[in-house]
């Protein structure tokens, strides 16, 4: 076991990833890669040991231990006839993979209805991933749940966008959705373009879904130096609307994110980030809160440390219709769908790569507009937040694996409509 | 040597060449192994990694189509199985075979040696050199949070059933650092990346000033005035440009787009100062192999010269279908993925170029971009770019006042064709597919938005 004053865990995890890749054309090839590892984490004082193995048998957490062991000095701190939980995966994880292969085709023939002058590189894959975290008192399973993910661009008349999707349905909604998703990426992109300078904005809910993940989810997650963030140096500050609830729910079963114990094996909980617009608690994990750890050590593989992550940012329904919204902006833009962001929770400054968008023009939406980046500081950008927010709730479809600091997991995140004043919107030259 | 590993190579190459026979089928065995050694330091304090890796890879070959599998050792009895479920699903593509043997190779297969251990001393001491940079470049106004290093070695072979058979070994190291800027203006924080193919050859002192103006410039300086002026690219902008344009030379993948670029190859695609060439030996890259992931040879191939495109990028597949050689950029980004067609270290020739102070002292009103703000946007089917820099003024062939936002945007083929000089200080950058290099460039009379 482990001596006074450490505290550690084995962590197991198998991943199994089916994956095609496709073109206008249809299908082109697929592969299927299996992959498991070993992890013994050992903490101590404000050192961490991670030594990792592959395989997941107990050969290898045994050589993981010893490993462990050698380099600390200290005896294995695992019983070693503790009991084999893991079984063995079938030579095929997915056994409905040929009928897979059928809707896929099928999804795809639908979404490119006519493919003519469409360049589509698409990888589209399946991916299941088992984790267990061993620690001296409880074994837990933990992880997402299996999903599918597809990413990849497309080009058209000349220009290129890039297409993500993420869903834990069953496959035949999963791939339904995509073709959807996948049609209106292909619709051809409009040449008018954005304007540019101070704009009120109202986000779509799957758009205001990475609005809340950039300003408030990465600036909640905790890091050593609490003041290194623009949201934790104000902690109980309202800096939002009163109407402004927003969580992190790891437990939502539905959004991608999802997972009941985190990669230390602590139990997930929902982590209020604003309540009534006022900030509320960090994401932290067992190196940051200890024992207080509120269930968000999260980790990309095996090999990595985990570090306290989103899972799933979920914002109440307000009572505004979106029409009203729109209405309420008068001049501005409407933004349907955000292909990336990031932020800098040092400053408060972020950053939105707007993919579509619509301009509203005297209260009404107007045509669509050409790519562009949003920007703005986090408080501020808050403290702009007009009336409640939309009255609907809806999951985000675009957005799928969150990276930082070079680690990529799953996300999801559901949200209604919002408005926010005042966001600087640049575009670029022609 | 590992007795287990080297059997089961052995095994699965021989169910595989038995599942597949016939002359448009065939099989390649690919195997790694590996260590790797990260410490990370931070406020929260340090954090040891110590990784191994064993994976095998099978692609099957049968009549143009190709089925993928991938596993550990646990897993690789199954991989003929499961490739052999997968060929039928894909789509007959002519190049798909299993590769030959290369000319004066001896085909005999040798047991795979383990790969060293890293040196985790080494790493520690480059941790504490640059921290010391830090300080130095920073002037006490800049924090390290947190600084990972990490340094790996890995060998690796290959078998097919054409009658290669080759192994080699490659070694990676890294830098990540977290920097925090404060000044009156407020804060500001950004991450910072080296890669090189040994610790040694980190740029530690590079990135630590690099790391100090990407914190300190957003807060010091004052936004760019807009209208005509000449631009100065630092290597760290110009570099992450240039490895953007490395997909229009993979194979035959980009032919209409070249030709519409180039009106069929009448035209330059660039200023006639710039060269481009992909070379896994590049001093300084970030990327160093012998082999690509099929086990070719790398070579430096020069895909645009004076302007005009006189290369492609191949791997066995795409050098079949353009009938020219494999120029060994075959890459497989990690064991359990499929080698694609990509770069190994794509970068502008700095051969005949200035001195960056040369160029620098031919602008007499001017902008010096020197840091990246924002990841860059390239649409190559669209020809457009944009990048968010911060850097200095030059006034009279000299650095003046401090930059917080350069915004640098519009037609890429237009930038590129009115380049009209390139300094002689080559540096490397990781990009999304391998390292890409440029020296400073200069761009005359450009209009910042």
């Amino acid at each position: 076991m482990l001596r006074r004053g450490e505290e550690g865990e084995a962590f197991r995890e198998r991943k199994r990833v089916a994956s095609w890749s496709a073109s206008e054309a249809g299908l082109i090839s697929a592969s299927f890669t299996e992959e498991s590892g070993t992890a013994v984490r050992l903490r101590r004082g404000t050192g961490q040991l991670l030594v990792a193995r592959a395989g997941d048998s107990p050969e290898s957490l045994r050589s993981a231990v010893r490993d462990a062991a050698k380099r600390t000095g200290t005896s294995p701190f695992l019983k070693p006839h503790r009991e084999e939980r893991m079984g063995r995966a079938a030579a095929s994880p997915f056994p409905d993979d040929d009928s897979f292969a059928a809707l896929l085709q099928g999804a795809l023939v639908k979404a490119l209805a006519d493919p003519r002058g469409i360049a589509l590189s698409l990888t589209v894959s399946r991916i299941a991933i088992e984790r267990l975290v061993i620690t001296p008192r409880s074994v837990a399973w933990c992880g997402v749940p299996p999903r599918l993910e597809a990413s990849g661009t497309i080009r058209r008349a000349e220009a290129e966008r890039a297409f993500s999707f993420q869903s834990t349905r069953p496959a035949g909604p999963a791939l339904e959705a995509l073709s959807l998703l996948l049609q209106d990426a292909l619709r051809p992109v409009p040449a008018a373009p954005p304007p540019g300078g101070e704009t009120d904005v109202v986000f779509s809910p799957s758009g205001a879904v990475v609005f809340w993940h950039e300003t408030v989810g990465h600036p909640l997650e905790a890091e050593a130096d609490e003041r290194s963030s623009v949201l934790s140096r104000v902690h109980s500050a309202a800096v939002a609307p009163p109407d402004v609830e927003v969580v992190d729910d790891p437990l939502r079963e539905d959004l991608p994110g999802s997972y009941r114990f985190d990669d230390e094996g602590t139990e997930a909980r929902r982590v209020p980030l604003i309540s009534s617009g006022v900030v509320g608690d960090l994401l932290s994990d067992r190196r940051t809160a200890g024992p207080q750890s509120n269930g968000h050590a999260r980790t990309p593989d095996f090999r990595r440390r985990p570090r306290p992550r989103m899972a799933n940012i979920v914002v109440a329904p307000g009572s505004s219709r979106e029409e009203d919204l729109i209405t309420a902006c008068g001049e501005g833009l409407y933004v349907r769908e955000i292909a990336s962001g990031s932020a800098d929770p040092e400053s408060g400054r972020f950053a939105l790569f707007v993919e579509r968008a619509d301009v509203i023009r005297r209260g009404r939406l107007g045509g669509p507009v050409g790519r562009f980046v949003l920007t703005g500081d986090v408080l501020k950008a808050l403290s702009q937040i007009d009336g409640p927010p939309g009255d609907t709730v809806l999951p985000s479809t675009g957005l799928s694996l969150c990276v930082k600091g070079g680690d990529g997991v799953p996300v999801g995140g559901a949200a209604p409509a919002l408005l926010v004043r005042s966001l600087l919107a640049r575009r670029p030259r022609r | 040597m590992r007795a287990r590993e080297d059997a089961l190579f052995d095994q699965v190459f021989q169910d595989a060449a038995a599942a597949e026979k016939g002359p448009l089928a065939g099989a390649e065995l690919y195997e790694r192994r590996g260590w790797q050694v990260e410490v990370t330091e931070g406020d929260d304090g340090i954090t040891i990694t110590d990784a191994s890796e064993t994976g095998f890879a099978l692609r099957l070959f049968r009549g143009g189509r190709t089925g993928f599998s991938a596993a550990g050792p646990d897993g690789a009895r199954h991989l003929v199985s499961q490739a052999a479920a997968l060929v039928p699903r894909g789509r007959s593509r002519r190049g798909f075979r299993a590769a030959s043997p290369l000319h004066g190779e001896a085909r005999e297969r040798t047991p795979l040696v383990d790969p060293p251990f890293p040196d985790e001393e080494r790493i520690l001491e480059t941790i504490v050199a640059f921290r010391r940079d830090v300080g130095v470049a920073g002037k006490g106004a800049v924090a390290l949070r947190e600084v990972s290093v990490q340094a790996g070695e890995r060998r690796e072979r290959i078998a097919t059933t054409g009658g290669r058979e080759a192994s080699w070994e490659s070694a990676a190291a890294s830098i990540v650092a977290t920097v925090a800027g404060r000044s009156s203006a407020g804060r500001f924080s950004a991450r910072v990346v080296a890669v090189a193919a040994r610790l040694e050859e980190l740029p530690l002192a590079r990135l630590a000033r690099h790391a100090a103006d990407r914190v300190l410039l957003p807060l010091t300086g004052q936004p760019a005035p807009g209208g005509k002026a000449d631009l100065l690219l630092d290597p760290h902008v110009a570099a992450r440009l240039v490895g953007r344009l490395a997909p229009l030379f993979f194979g035959d993948s980009e032919e209409r787009l070249l030709f519409a670029r180039t009106r069929g190859g009448r035209d330059l695609l660039t200023s006639p100062v710039l060269t481009i060439v992909d070379s896994a030996s590049a001093p300084g890259g970030p990327v160093r192999a012998a082999r690509d992931g099929e086990g070719t040879p790398t070579q430096r191939t020069i895909v645009l010269e004076r302007g005009r495109v006189v290369g492609r990028l191949t791997d066995t597949a795409t050098a079949l279908r353009t009938e020219g050689p494999a120029t060994g950029n075959a890459i497989r980004a990690a064991w359990h993925t499929p080698p694609e067609l990509g770069s190994t270290n794509f970068f502008i020739d700095p051969s005949g170029g200035l001195s960056p102070v040369d160029l620098l002292s031919s602008v007499r009103r001017g902008v010096y971009a020197a840091v990246l703000l924002e990841r860059p946007e390239v649409d190559l089917a669209a020809d457009q770019f944009r990048l968010m820099t911060a850097g200095y003024a030059i006034e009279q062939g000299r650095a003046a006042a401090k930059l917080s936002e350069i915004p640098i945007a519009g037609r890429l083929s237009e930038l590129l064709r009115m380049v009209s000089g390139t300094g002689d200080d080559l540096k490397f950058v990781m990009s999304s597919r391998g390292g890409a290099g440029s020296p400073t460039l200069l761009v005359p009379r450009w209009k910042l938005s």
